[in-house]
């Protein structure tokens, strides 16, 4: 083994679920694939940028510089580096007219349509998109905060008695990001954003699915964006949910979690489309399932039941069974709470097979975007799935902080943990509010439908 | 699928009664004045808005439940509980995995939000309120109502202006109607604080009524005694939208289900559909009258409700996907989200005709002069519209003359027949569109 | 509990008296509990689960409001059973800071 070169894994057993999963799906619902990803991150602007980082355990999550941490109980974030003059220029998503251009962007919908052109690009649609039958396309996103940075600044003034430019607080709403990755593509079809705290991003991608599947569109653009706020920044440091070090999921000496902040999209198309069209899968979007804790208004519940029942319905949906499963991307958020009721879910869900089926903590990395953290980990789990390989978390000498008992998740740590035949992943979110949100991704083996 | 509860809280009051009264004559409640005091609003800007009398949401909010919530969580949850109350549905009986919720709000907990930010900047970020934050978030509210029903279903917020309530109803819709769950809560809530009352009219968006010289409010000429803000939909004279604050929550369930229980549905769920003006600025509606009139007319086409020249029954599409099954026969009613905005009652307007072609529309009901923009009193009156035959012909308050450019002449309040299938129409600022059709129960 | 003991001592029961009066003050004035008014709390008696019955959310709400009251910091490993386990506990914490 080389330094840097994944670990092997254990060779996976028969495809029998799989096909199982087909002969379902064939009955008449659509099967979705992914054909294209982009992403922004605490790595930077673009996929390769957060899968080069991810893989090679680095983490992203340092000091802050985007508004003065003095004050501020923490001093650590993934902080997205800051965007060369003209980033939008040459993608997909660049404003289209001359008057859109003068538009107030605010950086989550930067963020948003960066990852947009992106996905589009490597789904090899771009332009083509335009020349879609109206309606064709939509658009489903979620985020928790839109562009509140920019109007943190016009209120600041409103509470002072200033009256600031209405520019700033145009983009302010939730829904800016996922209207102005719309508008700059022309799209005609559904468009709606959901923000569900955590949950946003699955959620989006979930309403994908079913729109997909319906016949609805033909074209979806899912993801999230978010970007760092004062206002969420402080406020989930009141909770004191936040690590003063960079979070350390499942780990016994976890202390809360990291913010971060980016977009990402996955473009999502029927697998016939698809394959019509010449385009390659990265990976099959197999199920989506949620559920509620309705349980507490921060504290997950904790046995993790809520998360369960979510993680269940996902594999129904895709008409897989939990052994199907051969790695986990998990919400891992690495506050005491969050990390002890996702196992407890997880063992319900998976047994005592829990203790060996790989898990990975992408907010250990790029921290927890929020609103777009399931869109961004949805990434993750399809390139896992395409390159055959589980990012490990960043990494920590091995005595510093072992892995807590009471969670004992089979961690990928120090290399990369080579999976080429994983046939099916899962990734989860468990949010702020008790909405849970599971999506199951199979791998793309070049089989026809 | 249909809807077999509906609880509602505004400005007229608690519970669907008030609402209902309101909406069959035609006479919005009054809208107050607001609280100018913390310097947020614009000389000569707009004034009033319709509030909910928030002590009167007290019976179905416990102290000791709500003195943590937010004021929108507040109104939804009150909402939820004055549903299963009128319908006379045992709360119990909803907890459950099978119980989805789904909520849409324009602009999420924004008084909490404004007093969070306040303590950051003047007080530092260590300040913070942990209450406040908790309460600040968009999916607070339906987070609370599952937490008050033991709604284990999905949890989804939608978060669309103008059109959010009628996605919420979609979306809630397509859970029980894929059977991922059996029943869901759904609705739509705002709050309307003096911040964003002072902001949404620095964006010309409210009503400000007549002026005189120097922009002074001149007397109001016969009209609800409040200066002349009125949200007038389609007339010549409107100048934006009356804002209001409350919350609707409806309950979803498969007819069978309801039959199986005894609840007297208030009206179906034929289908839904939803899209987008690219043309539409971020706080604004766009020129796109066309592209939306065509993506309403071919969900009209999917739902068997597609108009005809001849007026007979609507042609239906075989190869539709889009919403339930089960044909609507052409509709003969529209429950339209003008509300008084200059662009948005024009671009409804081109939609609506484009979508309806050379046939004649059926008539136009157009609420949103009673019950305001936000708040989800919109919602309420599309399903008592189809639920309850004085809402279903009602006079279109605020309406006093057409507008000569836009081809539409809201309903005068003349008697008409109870509809059979029944359009909900929303434009939301910012471009998205969703369209809900209902049937009579 | 023994290192609560050691920071309180008979010559400051007084302080720490008036801190518990003046946390019972913090209580009513910032958790919205109706109804409550300050004697009626009794300072042994446990604040969450039974007694007051409060939850996580209302203790760190109390935390900021004690921090401001008293201008102490208090570290997030510190907000525990021990220490917010009753009034007069929360008390004896805050005399041993200021």
């Amino acid at each position: 083994m080389q330094p840097g070169e994944p670990v092997q894994a254990a060779p996976a057993p028969a495809p029998a679920d799989i096909a199982a999963a087909r002969e379902r799906h064939g009955s008449g619902a659509r099967r979705v694939v992914v054909t294209g990803v982009g992403a922004v991150s605490g790595f930077g602007w673009g996929v390769e940028a957060l899968w080069q980082g991810l893989r090679a355990g680095a983490t992203a999550i340092r000091p802050f510089t985007r508004f003065d941490a003095a004050g501020h109980r923490t001093r650590l974030a993934a902080e997205v580096p800051a965007a060369h003059a003209g980033r939008l220029a040459g993608h997909p998503g660049e404003p289209a007219t001359a008057a859109a251009g003068r538009r107030a962007f605010s950086l989550a919908d930067r963020f948003a349509l960066a990852a947009a052109g992106e996905a589009l690009a490597a789904a090899g649609l771009g332009e083509a998109l335009r020349g879609l039958p109206e309606c064709a396309a939509g658009v489903f996103f979620g985020s928790s905060t839109g562009g509140m940075w920019e109007s943190e600044e016009f209120l600041a003034g409103m509470f002072a008695g200033r009256r600031g430019s209405l520019r700033a607080v145009a983009s302010q709403q939730v829904n800016g990001p996922g209207d102005a990755v719309a508008r700059s593509l022309g799209v005609t079809g559904p468009v709606q954003t959901v923000s569900s705290a955590c949950a946003s991003g699955a959620l989006a991608i979930a309403a994908a699915l079913e729109s997909l599947r319906r016949g609805e569109v033909e074209v979806a653009l899912a993801g999230g964006s978010d970007s760092l706020c004062q206002l969420t920044y402080a406020g989930f440091n009141s909770l004191r949910s936040v690590d003063e070090a960079p979070c350390r999921p499942f780990r016994a000496g976890r202390a809360g979690m990291s913010i971060g902040e980016g977009a990402a999209v996955l473009v999502l198309e029927p697998l016939e489309r698809a394959l019509a069209r010449g385009a390659v899968p990265l990976a099959e979007l197999a199920g989506a399932g949620s559920a509620c804790d309705a349980f507490h208004m921060t504290a997950p519940e904790p046995e993790g039941a809520g998360a369960a029942a979510a993680i269940a319905a996902a594999l129904d949906d895709a008409g897989l069974a939990p052994r199907a499963i051969d790695f986990v991307n998990a919400h891992a958020t690495g506050t005491p709470l969050n990390d002890a009721a996702e196992w407890r879910a997880l063992l319900a869900v998976f047994g005592e097979r829990s203790r060996r089926l790989p898990v990975t903590a992408t907010k250990a990395a790029v921290g927890h975007l929020l609103g777009c953290s399931g869109a961004i980990e949805a990434l993750v789990t399809v390139l896992s799935l395409a390159r055959g390989e589980l990012h490990p978390v960043p990494a920590m000498p091995a005595d510093a902080d072992p892995i807590d008992d009471a969670c004992p998740a089979a961690l990928v740590t120090g290399r990369p943990l080579a999976l080429p035949a994983a046939r099916a992943a899962l990734s989860t979110s468990l949010a702020f509010g008790g909405s849970n949100a599971a999506l199951v991704f199979t791998r793309w083996t070049g089989a026809s439908p | 699928m249909v809807v077999t509860a509906l609880g509602t809280a505004g400005a007229h009051g608690c519970g669907r009664a008030s609402l209902e009264r309101a909406l069959a004559a035609g006479a919005p409640p009054p809208a107050i004045e607001v609280d100018r005091g913390a310097g947020y609003h614009r000389p000569g800007g707009a004034r009033r808005a319709l509030l909910t009398p928030v002590a009167a949401l007290a019976p179905w909010l416990p102290a000791a439940e709500a003195r943590r919530m937010g004021p929108p969580s507040r109104l939804a949850v009150a909402a939820a509980r004055m549903a299963l109350g009128e319908a006379g549905i045992d709360p119990a009986w909803l907890a459950g995995p099978g119980t989805a919720v789904v909520v849409s709000t324009a602009f999420g907990p924004c008084s909490f939000s404004e007093a969070l930010l306040r303590q950051v900047l003047r007080d530092g970020p260590e300040a913070a309120s942990p209450y406040l934050f908790t309460e600040s978030v968009a999916n607070a509210p339906a987070a609370q109502i599952a937490i008050a029903c033991g709604a284990r279903g999905a949890n989804v917020t939608l978060c669309q202006r103008e059109a959010g309530p009628l996605l919420a109803m979609a979306r809630g819709a397509a859970e029980v109607a894929a059977g991922r769950a059996e029943r869901a809560l759904v609705g739509a809530v705002d709050e309307m604080s003096p911040l964003l009352h002072a902001v949404l009219d620095r964006f010309g968006a409210l009503t400000r009524g007549r002026r005189g010289r120097r922009g002074r409010p001149e007397p109001a000429r016969g009209e609800y005694g409040c200066g002349g803000e009125v949200g007038r939909p389609f007339d010549r004279r409107r100048d934006g939208v009356m804002a209001a604050d409350g919350a609707t929550v409806l309950l979803l369930e498969s007819a069978a289900a309801a039959a199986r229980h005894g609840r007297a549905p208030l009206a179906r769920v034929c289908g839904w559909g939803s899209a987008f003006d690219p043309s539409a600025p971020p706080t604004g509606w766009g020129g796109g009258g066309e592209v939306l009139g065509r993506a309403l007319r071919r969900l009209l086409l999917r739902c068997g409700a597609a108009p005809q020249a001849s007026g007979g029954p609507g042609a239906s599409d075989p190869h539709g996907a889009s919403g339930a099954p089960g044909a609507a026969g052409a509709i003969d009613r529209i429950v339209s989200g003008a509300s008084g905005s200059r662009a948005g009652d024009r671009l409804e307007a081109r939609v609506l005709r484009a979508a309806w072609g050379p046939a004649a529309l059926p008539p136009v009901l157009a609420p949103k002069g009673v019950t305001g923009e936000y708040g989800g009193g919109f919602l309420a009156a599309a399903v008592l519209a189809a639920a309850v035959a004085g809402v279903a012909a009602a006079p279109t308050a605020g309406f006093g003359g057409p507008d000569p450019g836009l081809g539409i002449s809201p309903h005068d309040g003349s008697p008409l027949p109870p509809p059979r299938a029944l359009l909900a129409s929303s434009l939301a600022a910012g471009g998205a569109a969703a369209w809900v059709i209902l049937g009579s129960p | 509990m023994s290192d609560l003991a050691e920071v309180s001592n008979i010559a400051n029961a007084a302080d720490v008296a008036d801190i518990a009066s003046r946390v019972k003050r913090l209580i009513v004035d910032n958790l919205h509990l109706e109804g409550l008014r300050p004697e009626m709390i009794d300072e042994q008696a446990p604040l969450f689960g039974e007694g007051l019955g409060l939850d996580s959310v209302d203790a760190l709400e109390l935390v900021v409001a004690v921090e401001k009251e008293f201008g102490i910091k208090i570290k997030s490993n510190e907000i525990g059973r021990d220490v917010f386990s009753s009034v007069a506990s929360l008390a004896r914490f805050i005399a041993g800071r200021v």
